[in-house]
């Protein structure tokens, strides 16, 4: 073989094997290699074909009832501007199972435009973007909104050597993600996000206003860099093409300043909050109104500008009248609170994130409550059927 | 390949291990081993636990069947095929083949007379108790022994012992009957016993009617790989383990255990005292003998279900005694024979794993299936890549190598059989020893496959109901979720119904077998003849290497 054939030869092989390795590598996702790829999208394939097979004998199912959200579910943006209040809820069968979710519905006579699942950071393959969740409630017809907490300290040490050591991550955490360090993970989840493609509500780093309840909050963070990170993680999903995600910045009302971690109306599609009466529990709380947690903040909340998500709505049973407390809440709703856009119960039935004793968020077993908040949400014409009809 | 081929006719030895075999094997091993090191740190994580005791039950049956993998490629690691000695002259050798009521006369008439024309100077003896007179009359014409064996306890086993009485013999040569041997067979053993302390010399276990059914050929199959590099493998560690056929032991060594063991599995009892008492054992990886495999499926089920209460037998009261005197490689080595058919109980759990998600909706274990398979699947690839290496030292490559599909399918339909084993050997409810029938027996298709149509039926009827309950009744907050699973054990379920479908083949053939005898078609003549003297020849070859 003469010299020139040898060398074009021998480039031909490294051009080939450049090719090869990048064809391999652009299969797979930020993290995942290409054999997880296309397992999993087997696996999501044949989900949705069995989904197909079924509802052709079936009849179209739940997904028949929101009809009136298909716009919604193919433009992301008019998700950004909604014209209509979305009901929706978490229920602690999730996400494993949304048949706790439904049994809601049912009791209720609604069906749900939005539904909520949470997940934590970490590397744990529960800890990565919620694919199944995810998939499974837009199958059903609804739009997934997805809380993303930062637990910093879950991430383990060995497997990231870059990072601080566990017990020192939280301090100044938001800065660290700010700064790039948690970037490994932020884009394997903004690829996942972008490859799922379908609209999704992210609630990011919520309640970061509270000093008590998750390392994210001011007892370890500055207001500026909670912003710093805010705007990060939103350009990071930009950048991989993420532009189905839609934003959802939720501080708690009860501590107030929350104007300082407004990342900006760029970064922001929705403002959230949670809306929980703990009723008489424990010693930091009474029964108090729905008006009393959320009535006093609503013209600041609605002062950014944006659609209103009552992300955590609910009343415990311990200490007041619960049917009543739904019945006031609703009663005049629309008027009052026309900002709002969203209310998504909070369906829990063993909720020991906040007290040592689990609470009972769960309506299922109170046809009384169930009774009254079925007619004030068909009286308030919240009741999605109504507006399909 | 027909019996009369004379390709099965002739003499053929294992390839050598050449150095650089043994470092690319070495290599594929220690990729084996890093595989099922990462495999078994993802298995054992503690959130893959679901159902604790059911996932103890599966993780059982996963390791017994990877960790007999891992203990066969150590045996690999240390392959090895012993120098051909030539035999000196003037040993004194003695050939005892049995015969026992039922069996045809015509296969006699083939062994003895492929006896008669083994080379070395030797005394062919037929241990009879047939009371049949045309058996003394073949024997005779033959220019054998014939001794007459008559109600002895302990089969096969209680007629060699009785044997041994009454010659004199320094080493004994065992042949089946149904093994037909060639001329150059003593020729190729003899020699090893040169060394003082080698108690046995084992050879290939070759077959010439495999291709006459479904059956056989997964039977042979099976073998295939024991004969060839795994025997190897155990000879270069030092525990060649004596099969009862074609098996030439040191009269001496058999005095020094009290005579031939007895039992079941008496060529693994007789195996194990030897090498207690210090005897060492040379296997030679060469066809000089050929012999009938299991045709029809009911036979084959009668010698495993023997085999494996036989074994088991062992491991209860055989090995326990001998432990403290084998070297930690020969207990290994029996302890994984000793073990075998726990393969039927593992099967069941597999078999049952995937029907009871399907009706109960529990499932063992909480691992995604999308991992099992990328964690799972190097160390399954890396052993089938082993496997298939590894067949460079079969002794008949051309005819052997493959991938065993029939006989994997063979051993999963077996379950039952080797389950059956089990109880018996733990119940210490005993069987009757009967030889391994030498002719196709047609058999009753429900009769023999039963528990497999049991299983295809209720794999119809759950595809059935589970298609029928996601069709219409499964909630719609549950179908999306649950479908990865519930198609995945689908599957899981349909390879095994699949595998158990080579059983169900078989059973069905037994319907209608060939009925001419397959030693028929050979011709004595042919034997070992073909490609002129193997013993002569390959000495010339040997001696001429330094």
């Amino acid at each position: 073989m003469k010299r020139i054939h040898r060398i074009l030869l021998a480039a031909i092989a490294v051009i080939a094997s450049i090719a090869i390795v990048l064809g391999l590598v652009s299969l797979g996702t930020a993290s995942q290699g290409p054999i997880s790829t296309v397992l999993q999208h087997v696996t999501s394939g044949v989900s949705g074909l069995e989904s197909r097979i079924v509802h052709a004998f079936r009849g179209p199912g739940r997904r028949a009832e929101l009809t009136w959200l298909e716009p919604f579910r193919e433009h992301p943006d008019s998700l950004r501007r909604p014209d209509r209040l979305m009901l929706g809820a978490y229920d602690d069968g999730i996400p494993n199972t949304l048949e706790g979710l439904i049994a809601l519905e049912r009791a209720l006579d609604v069906t749900f435009p939005f539904i909520q699942t949470y997940t934590a950071w970490g590397d744990e393959r529960r800890q990565r973007f919620p694919n199944r969740i995810v998939e499974a409630i837009h199958d059903l017809g609804s739009i997934p909104v997805v809380t993303w907490e930062p637990w910093l300290a879950t991430f383990e040490s060995r497997l990231h050597p870059h990072l601080p050591l566990r017990d020192d991550r939280d301090r100044n955490g938001l800065a660290s993600v700010a700064r790039g360090d948690y970037d490994f993970y932020i884009r394997e989840w903004a690829g996942d996000a972008a490859q799922f493609g379908e609209p999704l509500l992210l609630r990011f780093a919520h309640e970061m206003n509270d000093p008590y309840r998750y390392p994210w909050g001011p007892q370890h963070n500055e207001p500026e860099d909670f912003v710093a990170a805010w705007r990060h993680v939103v350009e990071m999903f930009r950048s991989e093409g993420a532009t189905n995600v839609v934003w959802v910045w939720s501080p708690h009302t009860a501590y107030g300043g929350y104007e300082a971690y407004w990342p900006g109306d760029d970064y922001v599609d929705w403002v959230g909050t949670g809306a929980l009466n703990y009723g008489t529990v424990a010693y930091w709380s009474e029964w108090w109104s729905f008006h009393e947690i959320f009535g006093q903040h609503y013209d600041a909340l609605a002062g950014f500008g944006k659609p209103i998500m009552l992300a955590e709505f609910g009343s415990l049973a311990v200490g007041g009248d619960r049917a009543a407390w739904y019945d006031e809440a609703l009663r005049g709703f629309r008027d009052r609170y026309p900002a709002v856009h969203a209310i998504l119960f909070f369906h829990v039935e063993h909720d020991d994130t906040v007290t040592r004793q689990a609470l009972d968020w769960s309506l299922l077993d109170e046809p009384q409550v169930l009774e009254t908040l079925k007619a004030a949400l068909a009286s308030e014409g919240m009741d999605t059927k109504e507006e399909a009809r | 390949m027909r019996s009369e081929d004379p390709e099965l006719w002739r003499w053929r030895r294992a390839a050598p291990v050449r150095g650089r075999d043994r470092l690319f094997l070495a290599a594929l091993i220690g990729a084996g081993l890093l595989s099922t090191v990462r495999f078994a740190d993802w298995w054992f994580a503690p959130a893959h636990v679901a159902v604790a005791p059911l996932y103890v039950l599966l993780s059982l049956a996963i390791w017994y069947g990877v960790s007999r993998m891992v203990l066969g490629w150590i045996g690999l690691l240390a392959i090895r095929r012993p120098k051909h000695r030539p035999a000196p002259e003037g040993l004194r050798v003695a050939i005892f083949t049995t015969s026992s009521p039922g069996e045809p006369l015509a296969m006699f008439e083939k062994t003895l007379a492929a006896c008669a024309r083994i080379r070395y100077p030797h005394t062919t003896y037929l241990l009879d108790d047939t009371e049949d007179p045309r058996f003394r009359e073949v024997a005779e014409r033959h220019g054998a022994e014939w001794l007459e064996l008559v109600g002895l306890p302990g089969a096969k086993a209680g007629k060699i012992n009785a044997a041994l009485e009454c010659t004199d013999e320094d080493f004994i040569l065992v042949l089946d009957p149904d093994h037909i041997p060639f001329p150059g067979f003593l020729d190729r053993v003899l020699g090893h016993f040169d060394d003082p302390e080698v108690g046995f010399v084992q050879v290939c276990q070759a077959y010439h009617n495999q291709a006459r059914s479904f059956t056989a050929r997964g039977a042979a199959e099976q073998t295939y790989a024991f004969y060839g590099p795994t025997q190897m493998g155990l000879f270069g560690h030092g525990g060649t383990v004596a099969i009862g056929a074609n098996c030439t032991f040191r009269r001496e060594a058999l005095d020094s255990i009290g005579g031939h063991g007895i039992g079941l599995a008496e060529d693994l009892v007789t195996s194990i005292r030897l090498h207690a008492a210090g005897w060492r054992s040379v296997y030679v990886p060469e066809v000089v003998s050929r012999g009938l495999v299991p045709e029809d499926i009911g036979s084959f089920y009668r010698q495993q279900l023997k085999w494996a209460r036989g074994v088991f037998e062992v491991l209860f009261s055989e090995l326990p005694r001998a432990f403290g005197r084998l070297s930690w490689r020969q207990r290994l080595t029996y302890l994984t024979i000793g073990t075998y058919y726990l393969f039927g109980l593992t099967t069941l759990i597999y078999l049952a794993i995937p029907y009871l998600y399907l009706w109960t909706g529990v499932q063992p274990a909480s691992m995604a299936f999308v991992e099992f398979i990328i964690v799972g699947g190097p160390v399954a690839a890396l052993g089938a890549a082993i496997y298939l290496y590894s067949q460079r030292w079969l002794c008949h490559p051309a005819m052997e190598r493959g991938l065993h599909w029939r006989g994997l399918a063979l051993k999963v339909g077996s379950w039952p059989v080797y389950l059956a084993g089990t109880v018996l050997a733990v119940l210490r409810a005993e069987i009757a020893y009967v030889p391994t029938a030498k002719e196709a027996r047609r058999g009753r298709f429900f009769q023999l496959g039963w528990p497999h149509l049991a299983l295809a039926a209720l794999y119809l009827v759950t595809v059935g109901w589970t298609a029928y309950r996601r069709l219409y009744l499964a909630p719609e907050g549950m179908l999306f979720l649950t479908s990865e699973a519930v198609w995945g054990m689908i599957s899981f379920a349909s390879l095994a119904v699949l595998l158990v479908g080579g059983a169900i083949h078989a059973a069905w053939e037994a319907r209608s077998l060939p009925s001419e005898a397959p030693w028929d078609g050979v011709d004595p003549d042919l034997i070992g003849e073909q490609s002129s003297d193997p013993a002569r020849r390959t000495a010339q070859r040997e001696s001429s290497t330094p």
